[in-house]
């Protein structure tokens, strides 16, 4: 054996090597199609350096233009795989470009099957042996050309059009790791097709006497290539212990924060949970064994609901949080961020038991429903006088009417126009004194929030109808000034109502004590921030200093009342989104206003 | 002296109780006037027809209570029955001392209503009356000369012509020509009629 035979088989083995190398991590981790590739390449490359060792051993012409022959079939190989591994790996180089280069390649390989003794020679006629120092002797052949080895050499070109594309948009991604990557896998690439190149023309026009050397340029390639992937395989290791500690330390913090994790594959339906989410889900002993069996843990009602956000999330990526409850017993709510990968097909959750929070938070809000229910019912207390009279008056005119009708049927000839009228007007009245009613039942009624999209100048109104009388008894002379047209808010009828009463009554408390002119200005107008209601009064006005005061629960001026009208309000203005504050005024005249959002709601 | 038709006024903001009283009132037979605010009364008021007024008690600008006051200073003897939605004693009390003649709750029943103002309408008939009496007394004391008045003062006291001749320096026969001179210009029969006379013409009118 001479050295080079040594070299060629030693060139072969290693490519072998490298190749099953990566197959074998291939066979691992089936979705990084580049080490696949790279076991394509490096098999070919072990195939092209066997046929390159049997050409130099050719003792006849015929024997050369064989092997020569079979050496394209793993060449071509070895190209489409390398076109491959650019792609999927570096994620450079054009499709069509690559499209090219392979589908010249099959041409060739085809034409290389069916013209001539090879895609090189038409005919072969002689073999001439070099003999090299050292004693390695090697076959070069001479001969006619195959006319399609301008394809061939066509072939070659496009491939070198391609990677040195490849590089350049490599290079132009800038960063640290494409830079390197262009200037190691690119720039040798180039350079070792460019050697290729260089030595058939040399070998066929410039009479080269040397060894056909295509297996080991593509093996330097090869090597390159493995630096990067070996790189890569190496951070892969680091960051498997680096994820082991992570993992230890996500674990330990879930135990501490009481976090139920848990994931899952959907390729393989398989779910991992910690011992907390096995708590949580009701499943002390294992996780569950498909979705199917996690679905099963929740509450039948909220089933569909994480189903389809599981689904979604799964398909679209991203992320989502839920609220559900579980079938335990008590019932518990659990709060979820499940995050998908879509590329993977997994799911991930953080899941929290939030039962405790839920009720705290619904008790704390059915206390305030009541607070709020509580105050409007004690406001309504205070206007109890005028609003028997708004009943009353209605009354009135419905008696008068009906005894007058009497009198007028008892009479001989009974006016019966005035009859006619008179129950016309009974059946009016009884009309308005059941609105009266219907209003206050309203305002008292103990109901559920209700967000619908209200006029903000008809509460206004409604307001100020349903406390006329109490105006007029206080003697208090009402001006508005509606904006004409206000764009509708969503909000509370009953609470805004009931935030206009509490406002308009401390307006007349204000004004107790001024012997004449009391004077109450409502006003409507659009605002930037959405729709501005104010209530001025002509009282005796609010120090600078209560401004802000006034707000807080149980800061009250007057000898009755428990301070909490304004605090509710200011609680059911904010509920709606809005603001409500109180403007100067400092020794006579208070003015308070609050802004609702259009389209504002709790 | 005809006996005229009796006015019964209303006044209410309210025009549906305004239109109800007003029927109420006509099915009796009354002559009803409605007003929807005290300056609509005050602009077709006439004192001297004899009649009442139905009063609501709280309406904005002037109210009920104002209006009566304003009839009061003016002295008017209109009787004025209040009707509230919404009765509380210290209202109540006022009003009455006011002198308003029934105070009442509404919805008010059409028998105590019609009762009330039948009261109203006496009571104004014969407050008109005296009034109509003590100007005829204030009428007939008007003729009396400064002497004269002198005279008839120290005899409603009781004193005697010799008294009264000594307390003014003159002699009794005097006294005799004035106090016969009082008798023609006051037509009063005896001393008794012109004492009741007197008294008459002094009083408020109020009862």
């Amino acid at each position: 054996m001479s050295w080079l035979d040594v070299a060629w088989v030693a060139l072969a083995a290693s490519s072998a090597t490298l190749g099953l190398l990566n197959l074998y991590i291939w066979l691992s981790r089936r979705s990084e199609l580049a080490h696949l590739l790279f076991f394509a390449m490096t098999g070919a490359i072990a195939a092209v350096a066997a046929f390159e060792l049997d050409m130099m051993h050719a003792a006849t012409a015929a024997q050369y233009a064989e092997a020569l022959r079979w050496a394209h079939v793993p060449l071509a190989l070895a190209v489409m795989a390398m076109v491959g591994f650019v792609r999927s790996y570096f994620r450079a180089g054009r499709l069509w470009l690559a499209m090219a280069v392979c589908i010249v390649r099959a041409v060739v390989v085809v034409l290389d099957l069916t013209t001539g003794e090879n895609i090189n020679f038409a005919h072969i006629a002689t073999i001439e042996r070099v003999v090299l120092p050292g004693g390695a002797g090697f076959a070069v052949p001479a001969g006619t050309l195959n006319p399609w080895w301008t394809l061939a050499q066509l072939g070659n070109a496009l491939l070198l059009a391609f990677l040195v594309d490849a590089s350049i948009t490599l290079w132009r991604r800038g960063d640290a790791v494409a830079r390197r990557r262009s200037w190691l896998v690119g720039g040798g690439l180039v350079f070792c097709v460019l050697c290729v190149l260089a030595l058939a023309l040399g070998t066929f026009f410039g009479g080269l006497r040397l060894p056909t050397v295509v297996a080991p340029s593509f093996l330097a390639v090869a090597l390159a290539m493995g630096t990067e992937l070996g790189a890569d395989t190496l951070r892969a290791a680091q960051l498997s212990r680096d994820l082991r500690d992570s993992k230890h330390l996500s674990e330990l913090s879930a135990q501490v924060a009481q976090l139920a994790l848990w994931s899952w594959d959907a390729a393989t339906s398989q779910f991992w949970m910690n011992s907390i989410a096995r708590g949580l889900f009701g499943l002390p002993d294992q996780p569950p064994r498909s979705l199917g069996e996690f679905l099963e843990r929740i509450d039948v009602e909220d089933r569909g609901g994480v189903s389809a956000a599981i689904a979604a999330t799964l398909s679209r990526g991203g992320s989502a949080d839920l609220e559900f409850r579980v079938t335990q017993s008590p019932t518990r709510w659990i709060a979820t961020r499940i995050e998908a990968e879509v590329q993977y097909a997994r799911v991930r959750g953080i899941s929290m038991d939030i039962s405790d929070r839920r009720r705290v938070t619904r008790e704390l809000m059915q206390k305030r429903e009541e607070l709020t229910h509580l105050s409007r019912v004690a406001a309504l207390g205070e206007l109890a006088g005028s609003l028997a009279h708004e009943i009353n008056q209605p009354l009135m005119a419905i008696l008068s009417n009906a005894q007058a009708a009497q009198r007028f049927m008892a009479a001989p000839d009974p006016a019966l126009d005035d009859v006619r009228a008179a129950i016309a007007d009974i059946v009016e009245d009884d009309r308005r004194a059941g609105a009266v009613i219907q209003r206050l039942r309203a305002m008292l009624r103990k109901g559920e929030i209700q967000h619908a999209p209200l006029d903000i100048n008809d509460v206004v109104t409604e307001v100020l109808r349903l406390m006329r009388s109490e105006l007029t008894s206080r003697g208090v002379v009402v001006g508005t000034e509606l904006a004409p047209v206000l764009a509708p808010l969503l909000g509370d009828r009953i609470q805004l109502q009931q935030v206009l009463v509490n406002l308009v009554m401390n307006a007349c408390d204000a004004m107790q004590d001024s012997t004449d002119n009391r004077r109450l200005d409502v006003r409507t107008r659009a605002t930037h921030e959405g729709v501005e209601v104010s209530i001025g009064d002509s009282g005796r006005g609010i120090p600078a200093t209560d401004l802000e005061r006034i707000f807080e629960p149980f800061v009250t001026g007057k000898e009755h009342g428990l301070g909490l009208g304004l605090s509710v309000c200011r609680t059911i203005v904010n509920a709606h989104g809005g603001r409500l504050w109180a403007d100067g005024g400092a020794t006579a005249g208070a003015t308070l206003r609050f802004v609702l959002p259009q389209g504002a709601r709790a | 002296m005809s006996t005229p038709q009796p006015v019964v006024h209303a006044v209410d903001d309210d025009p549906s109780v305004l239109r109800g009283l007003e029927r109420l009132l006509r099915s009796a037979g009354y002559t009803p006037r409605v007003y929807s605010s005290a300056e609509a009364f005050f602009a077709e008021h006439d004192p001297e027809v004899l009649g009442c007024l139905i009063l609501d008690l709280a309406m904005p600008g002037c109210d009920g209570m104002q209006l009566q006051q304003r009839l009061v200073d003016s002295g008017s003897v209109l009787p004025v029955i209040f009707l509230t939605g919404r009765g509380d004693v210290p209202t109540t009390v006022r009003a009455m001392k006011n002198g308003a003649v029934d105070f009442h709750t509404k919805p008010v029943d059409d028998h105590e209503l019609l009762a009330a103002v039948e009261r109203a309408i006496e009571r104004c008939r014969q407050d008109q009356q005296q009034r109509r009496v003590r100007a005829d007394c204030v009428a007939r004391l008007a003729g009396l000369t400064a002497r004269e008045r002198e005279v008839f003062q120290h005899l409603l006291a009781g004193m005697r012509n010799k008294q009264i001749a000594a307390a003014l320096g003159t002699v009794e026969k005097t006294v005799k020509v004035h106090r016969a001179r009082i008798m023609e210009k006051t037509r009063a029969s005896s001393l008794a009629e012109l004492v009741q006379l007197a008294e008459r013409a002094k009083s408020t009118g109020k009862a």
